[in-house]
């Protein structure tokens, strides 16, 4: 009786230590491996894209999921002055070509609002990017900051990702590891969905 | 059945012990009111600098800074006025360089043009893991005692054009007078930080 008692008392133990020491800091893992592809060269556009200016009032609104109708969001903050934000940003292209349809996924740049005609468009035009395109211009940029998530201190590059319901369910400060924001991402879809992208990507 | 019981409380101290220490992790900033000890980091000459010997009778102002940030480049003028003039009043600023991405050549070129201020190289960022430093440019204004009075950004501006709070010089002047800092803390975006990987 004791022998069994002290070994369920082990077993809980170590389950209860495996879970908080690996459970938290654990960096997720993809759930499957991605080969990588090349941005689908699609558009041949020939204006510049529309960059939409929004404010902190706005940014909320975007930040909104309604449930059961929604998608997953992913939103990349960055900016044209910022290095390692124009060096990740093939990669976010790669990204939203491959979910297209799966998740929405749109960008705001923190440029100075005189760039939303100029430098801000140019730089998607050349990436070939067709995420929806923000600018945000805020008199707040804390309330605007803490409006995302409280875990953020306004470093950019800046990737969140909300599941359906709004949540927020992984954060990047700094340049991402696309094969981990890959993996986050099939990780809000319906199992079915996510192994579409792995077969249309294998085919 | 002693036995049994000894069991028993020996389980439920060792998950208290687990999910106390899941705690105490999950708030390892460095929080406003929190005593810094004091540290040695290499200057960018390599000569070892310790923050109690730099820093003010009032205290100092540990600054993450990049020689690559646009945003910093844009407080660069900021940043030197504030310095000097608090520096008259005892506060000294500390630069510190904390990204793995710039060479010791270009900080210390970089540092040499802009700065009257000490930069010290926080090689592997374990200053700014300390401290929970994420974003260029970010204050860490400690009092004559290391306590940490105010961490954030310098104003609410980057641009310099339409400043409308001081956040930075605020907390110095509401500590120099004896008054409560009414705000402590203020982020604003800059550049991330890069981390050795």
């Amino acid at each position: 009786m004791k022998n069994i008692l002290l070994f369920g008392f082990v077993i809980i133990f170590a389950q209860v230590l495996v879970t908080e020491t690996f459970g938290q800091k654990q960096k997720p893992k993809p759930r499957t491996s991605v080969k990588k592809t090349p941005p689908k060269a699609t558009a041949t556009v020939l204006n510049l894209p529309k960059v939409t200016q929004i404010d902190e009032a706005a940014l909320k609104n975007l930040l909104k999921r309604d449930g059961e109708m929604s998608k997953p969001l992913l939103i990349n903050f960055w900016a044209t002055w910022c290095d390692p934000c124009r060096e990740e940003f093939p990669e976010l292209v790669k990204i939203d070509a491959d979910y297209k349809g799966k998740i929405d996924f749109i960008t705001i740049s923190l440029d100075d609002s005189a760039e939303i005609n100029r430098e801000v468009p140019k730089f998607l035009v050349n990436m070939k990017a067709e995420m929806p395109a923000y600018l945000l211009k805020t008199d707040n940029e804390e309330a605007a900051i803490a409006s995302v998530t409280k875990d953020w201190q306004g470093g950019l590059p800046f990737t969140v990702l909300l599941n359906e319901k709004g949540e927020v369910v992984y954060i990047r400060q700094g340049k991402i590891k696309p094969e981990i924001v890959r993996g986050e991402i099939d990780k809000t879809l319906p199992i079915e969905a996510a192994k579409q992208i792995q077969n249309t990507k294998a085919n | 059945m002693k036995r049994k019981n000894i069991l028993f409380v020996a389980l439920f101290v060792l998950i208290a012990f687990v999910s106390f220490a899941k705690m105490s992790r999950a708030n390892d900033d460095f929080a406003v009111g929190k005593t810094l000890d004091n540290f040695t980091l290499p200057d960018i000459n390599g000569k070892k600098q310790s923050f109690n010997d730099l820093k003010g009778k009032n205290g100092a102002v540990v600054i993450f800074l990049s020689a690559q940030c646009p945003v910093v480049k844009g407080y660069n003028g900021r940043i030197n006025k504030i310095a000097e003039s608090y520096k008259a009043k005892g506060i000294n600023f500390i630069g510190i360089n904390s990204n793995s991405t710039e060479s010791l050549a270009w900080v210390k070129s970089h540092a040499e043009e802009n700065y009257k201020f000490p930069m010290l190289v926080d090689k592997g960022n374990v200053l700014a893991d300390q401290l929970g430093a994420n974003v260029t440019p970010e204050a860490f204004y400690f009092n004559e005692k290391n306590v940490l009075m105010y961490h954030g950004a310098i104003d609410n501006d980057r641009s310099g054009k339409n400043v409308t709070e001081s956040y930075l010089t605020v907390a110095f002047d509401s500590a120099l007078n004896g008054k409560t800092i009414a705000k402590t803390s203020a982020n604003a975006f800059g550049c991330s930080i890069k981390r050795k990987e």
